[in-house]
């Protein structure tokens, strides 16, 4: 094994390890069990950064791989296999700064059972890992899941208010999800013939024989609804801010970052590549669904005056740019997609990390109760509108160069202009909730409700704890911004070898959905998709 | 040196003075001040050496940026004849007001951040000014209006900086929106956005161009030069401090709208042009009665710069891009001067920002009544001034090429001399009306010293043959066009005549005031209607809190109701119900349950029996 190997086998296993001695109870004293901890985050960060520099995309596919046929299932085709290619090295990188900067907060957190947590939070960051490095399907849904089910006993255990009602909906909400697109990547193992249950074996296995248009428009049907469940697609999206105010912080910064990032991952390298007819067929609906996030959801987030469920709505509002890339079926489109990922999960974490810091400050998350805090806090105030400007798309930060060219994509085809406008108003909604919560919260004089919190409380400013974590991501979108070719050159890479297909389906520009008939429709039911949430206006690519 | 070595220089130059504020000088404002000014002065050394180095030609130089696809962006520089030119104005007067802060800020408590904000300021200014593609000038576009938004936000304790900075940015963003699209629309046409390429381009195919498309490019433009209906941002900028109103707002960033103009000029169509001069000249007219009545000093030159916008977009509209850029050099020079005028008075009363609350200043301040009163006649287009030159050969051409602009924009010259000589003798001359008025003293010469120097060039600054041919260059051509032109002389009675009735009449008017305004009590009816702004304001506001929040929230109630409510939690309920009567069954009563188990019995043999139908 060379070096670069044992570290992505290590910023599995490593997170892994100290999380099972976390739970056994070794070690009594606190110190031991923090310092256990940071190494369990701080080597898949190293790892994560390492890994990224070292890798050479010039040959394309994947580098650094690990195969152990032994382990796994070989008579369901599954195999142990790792690697990173040019999609998933940046995603990696990102969720272990992002896991790095969790940790950090995690163990500063001075939560009660704090071993437990860190055991927990250390479980979530071993499978955040294991997803983004799994090349088999398989063991990329394992991992999932595995970062999955600590995140519901987190928040059952260290909520805020509601925190069991609010646990079991995201739980059967998400299980849900992830039990719909099992359904799919199981359909996809059974009806199609490949040596292996990966994405190279499946996609030469479907170039020589290509599945019915029928059955592909029913798995990307089902792998769709799935991960988007995962993802808060519009209209699934309400367990999402709901989910996030509740959860410890740490928890919504690795589920809002990384974690909800495998659905569209799944979407992007997988589902969409594999089943290219189905991706147009979804298409037009996907487009009005996307939007719904972008315009539903953002005017939801106007009106948010609770600081916490404002940057949560924000975050889903912004998946919609990351779904309408993936619905114009277009390399460009997907490639900007994964840049925009990488950087929401940078910059949603961000806000949620700084959402606290304004918490613990002010005692409260109900922004009217605020104000004034930038004479007080001039450090926190100067990294909230960074992050602020970051999440509505500033150049200079990565976020921009994923939601521009997500437009950019929206251009190609003219049946998608309609949509271009409408998405772009949503430069114009995050602007709106992001500048009015940095007004309302650091701007002007403050609040009686305020003042009176700083006679018990006396307000300080960021502590050199509390600058680390928030300085390292703001690092990361500003080298994001500043250098796009960082991460786009390898993303391009990959994303055109798979997307090969799917844009020559496209240039026939037929319009998606005479493709459609009515017994795909009555078929699909039977395999329980709600369609009755499908928008059933006739969809736009006709307009 | 290698020209590249010193575009990099001049662009990395203020980008790390910022980060390196941010990073280590966060408390110590004296140096982060100093070392802004350095900056500054830095950039003007290397803008002048591009200038000067260049020998008149086009300078292009390019690398990728970003590839995706089929799209790559290249990060490149171009800096041709108009580029050269808004370099010397950005950087020279970028360097006088540097200095004029130095004086200005001396107090203020977060001099770090205000210095940091103006080095961001001249990076991302510096960015428009030399980039190659369009993209690329969106991207700094987007970053004058961080560092605006930051620099009006300068004293966010008060309500009125932190509604301001806010109401800039989203405007600004309203803007950006059509500009977006645009450039998203000019990119899947044309296969560029390049500015050379496009050129190219259009001058091969001229089909590529289209009024919708030059329309969405324009909204960029409507946005950051604060012209109708996006012009609400700009008097409410004037929270920011005096010296950042002279840079960003007056000088500089309002300016770049018409400098994309001339970037992108191939780009329009004879119908945007058209819609260019109605635009331009109507923002002349309209800032011109608002102007007329204000009383805060700030807001008065803040409506007077949007109606000198007005007469640049009407001269690109008439077709005269060279003269639009000759009234944004001599504009720059003249109410940069004002500007900074305003902030000496405002330093040196105390921060009282009514002309009412002035008077008499012209004995306490010999050398800002001086200086102020130069701007005032150059922008009033007396003779021989630089306002004269510019201002009339944009008169000029209307007179011969458009009569109805040309008599909206004449109006709007009388107005703009009205307003600018009511501004003057009330701050300046008769008594003092107030306590901060009466013990105010000329500033230093850190203030005094760039007024003069702006006054020298306010006087002069309409020769261009004074200028290096380097600078002026892109000038030349439309100068000759309008020089070419008949009825000089008549233009010149004209022109005189405005500005003549114009300051006799604000002399009668407002000569000796008190603490009220003459016009309001002459013709309130008029008064109040030009106080009205036409109600923009309101409507915005209306907007806001009507529309866009009920809106919202509605949006808000449906989630709560529909999706939360009737499908998550309705779905739950369906379940819960099922349970319900599944839970029924079990009593817990041994002949209940036999009960059932006979019924399933009976109900299994009989479907085994075809009772049910096969």
């Amino acid at each position: 094994m060379t070096t670069d190997q044992i570290l992505l086998l290590g910023s599995i296993a490593v997170p892994a390890f100290v999380s099972i001695i976390l739970f056994s109870g070794l070690g009594r004293s606190e110190s031991f069990v923090k310092n256990l901890a940071l190494v369990g985050f701080g080597f898949p960060f190293i790892a994560g950064i390492v890994l990224f520099l070292n890798f050479d995309g010039s040959k394309g596919g994947y580098c650094f791989e690990i195969f152990h046929p032994r382990m796994g299932l070989q008579e369901l085709k599954i195999t142990f296999h790792l690697g990173l290619n040019g999609v998933s090295s940046p995603l990696f990188a990102m969720a272990g700064v992002v896991g790095l900067a969790a940790g950090l907060t995690a163990i500063h957190s001075g939560a009660d059972r704090l071993r437990l947590f860190l055991a927990l939070l250390l479980t979530m960051q071993a499978g955040l890992m294991g997803l983004f490095a799994s090349v088999d399907l398989f063991f990329y849904y394992l991992f999932h899941e595995f970062a999955l089910i600590p995140t519901f006993i987190m928040i059952g255990l260290w909520g805020g208010r509601d925190r069991r009602s609010i646990a079991l909906e995201i739980t059967i909400y998400l299980t849900l999800g992830a039990l719909i697109s099992l359904g799919g990547l199981v359909a996809l193992n059974v009806m199609v013939d490949a040596e292996k249950f990966d994405f190279p074996s499946l996609s030469s296995a479907l170039s020589q024989f290509a599945l019915a248009e029928s059955t592909q428009f029913k798995i990307f049907g089902l792998l769709l609804f799935g991960f988007g469940i995962l993802v808060a697609l519009f209209p699934f999206h309400t367990w999402a801010a709901k989910g996030y105010e509740c959860a410890p912080t740490s928890v919504s910064m690795l589920h809002a970052g990384v974690l909800k990032k495998f659905g569209l991952y799944g979407l992007i390298q997988i589902a969409a590549p594999l089943l290219p007819e189905g991706a147009l067929a979804w298409s037009p609906y996907l487009l009005w669904l996307a939007l719904g996030n972008i315009i539903f959801v953002g005017a939801v987030a106007i009106a948010q005056k609770n600081l916490k469920s404002m940057v949560g709505y924000g975050s889903v509002m912004h998946m919609g740019y990351c779904f309408l890339g993936i619905a114009v079926c277009s390399s460009l489109g997907a490639g900007s997609g994964v840049m925009l990922m990488v950087a929401h999960g940078l910059s949603v974490s961000l806000m949620f990390l700084l959402s606290t810091y304004v918490y613990k400050r002010s005692g409260t998350f109900e922004m009217d109760e605020m104000g004034g805090l930038g004479t007080k806090t001039p450090i926190l105030a100067c990294f909230f509108v960074a992050a602020s400007l970051a999440t509505i798309g500033l150049p200079g930060f990565g976020n921009f160069w994923g939601e521009f060219g997500v437009f950019l994509s929206l251009g190609q085809n003219p049946d998608h202009h309609f949509f271009l406008y409408l998405a772009a108003l949503g430069i114009i909604i995050s602007a709106i909730f992001g500048l009015r919560a940095v007004a309302r919260i650091f701007y002007g004089g403050s609040s009686d409700e305020l003042l009176e919190h700083e006679k018990k409380n006396p307000i300080t400013d960021l502590s050199f704890s509390e600058i680390l974590p928030a300085g390292v991501i703001l690092s990361a979108l500003l080298f994001l911004g500043l250098w796009p070719r960082g991460i786009s050159d390898r993303i391009d890479q990959e994303i055109n070898s798979r997307y090969s297909q799917l844009s020559s389906e496209q240039s026939m520009s037929l319009p998606p959905c005479c493709l459609l008939d009515k017994g795909d429709l009555e078929n699909n039911q039977s395999l329980s998709i709600p369609l009755e949430k499908i928008p059933s206006s006739k969809p736009s690519a006709e307009k | 040196m290698e020209t590249e070595t010193v575009v990099f220089s001049l662009l990395l130059l203020p980008f790390l003075s910022a980060l390196v504020t941010l990073l280590c000088f966060r408390k110590l404002g004296n140096i982060a001040s100093l070392l802004s000014v350095a900056t500054s002065g830095g950039i003007l050394v290397f803008s002048l050496f591009l200038i000067f180095n260049g020998e008149n030609e086009v300078f292009s130089w390019q690398t990728t940026w970003l590839r995706m696809s089929n799209w790559e962006l290249g990060f490149g520089f171009l800096i041709d004849a108009p580029a050269r030119l808004l370099l010397f104005v950005v950087s020279f007067v970028g360097f006088l007001i540097h200095i004029f802060s130095l004086g200005y800020m001396a107090d203020d408590g977060a001099k770090a951040r205000y210095f940091g904000g103006l080095s961001v300021f001249m990076f991302s200014m510096i960015g428009i000014t030399i980039a190659d593609n369009l993209i690329m000038i969106f991207v700094f576009w987007e970053l004058v209006g961080f560092s605006s938004y930051l620099l009006i936000a300068h004293y966010f304790t008060t309500e009125e900086a932190a509604q301001a900075s806010k109401k800039a940015f989203i405007v600004n963003r309203v803007g950006d929106f059509g500009f977006l699209i645009g450039i998203v629309l000019t990119y899947w046409t044309a296969g560029t956005v390049n500015l050379v390429e496009l050129a190219d381009l259009v001058d091969f195919d001229p089909t590529i161009v289209s009024t919708v498309l030059g329309l969405a490019l324009a909204c960029g433009f409507i946005g950051k030069s604060a012209q109708f209906p996006l012009h609400i941002w700009l008097p409410d900028a004037m929270a920011g401090p005096t010296p950042v109103s002279a840079l960003i707002h007056a000088a500089t960033m309002v300016a770049a709208g018409i400098y994309l103009l001339v970037r992108i000029d191939f780009m329009f169509t004879e119908q945007v042009l058209a819609f260019f001069g109605i635009l331009g000249a109507g923002m002349g007219l309209y800032a011109g009665f608002c102007a007329l009545v204000q009383r805060d000093i700030k807001k008065i030159l803040a409506y007077s710069t949007l109606s000198q916008l007005g007469y640049m977009t009407a001269a690109f509209g008439l077709g005269m891009p060279g003269i639009a850029l000759f009234h944004l050099m001599t504009h720059a020079f003249f109410k940069a001067l004002m500007f900074l005028g305003s902030g000496s008075v405002i330093h040196a009363c105390h921060h009282e920002q009514d002309i009412f609350k002035y008077g008499g200043l012209r004995k306490k301040m010999p050398v800002t009544a001086l200086t102020f009163l130069v701007g005032v006649l150059a922008i009033s287009g007396v003779n021989f001034l630089s306002g004269y030159f510019s201002k009339d050969a944009i008169l000029l051409t209307a007179y011969n090429t458009n009569m109805p602009i040309f008599l909206i924009l004449y109006v709007g010259a009388i107005l703009t001399a009205l307003y600018m000589f009511r501004l003057y003798f009330i701050t300046f001359e008769g008594e003092s009306r107030s306590e901060s008025a009466s013990s105010a003293h000329e500033n230093g010469a850190l203030m005094t010293g760039p007024l003069i120097l702006l006054a020298i060039l306010s006087i002069f600054g309409g020769y261009h043959s004074l200028f290096p041919l380097a600078i002026v260059e892109p000038l030349l051509p439309d100068i000759e066009l309008v020089a070419a032109m008949p009825n000089h002389m008549w233009m010149i009675v004209l022109g005189t005549f405005a500005w003549v009735v114009g300051g006799i009449t604000a002399r009668n008017l407002y000569g000796r005031v008190g603490e009220a305004d003459p016009l309001e009590q002459k013709t309130p009816v008029f008064f109040a209607l030009c106080q009205s702004k036409l109600f923009f304001d309101q409507i915005y506001g209306f907007y806001v809190q009507r529309i866009q929040d009920p809106c919202a929230r509605f949006f808000e109630v449906m989630e709560l109701l529909f999706i939360s409510g009737l499908m998550v939690r309705g779905s739950a309920g369906v379940a819960g119900l099922l349970a319900l009567i599944g839970k029924a069954f079990y009593v817990g009563k041994i002949h209940s349950y036999s009960f059932w188990f006979v019924a399933g019995t009976i109900g299994f043999l009989a479907y085994a029996a075809g009772v049910f139908g096969n």
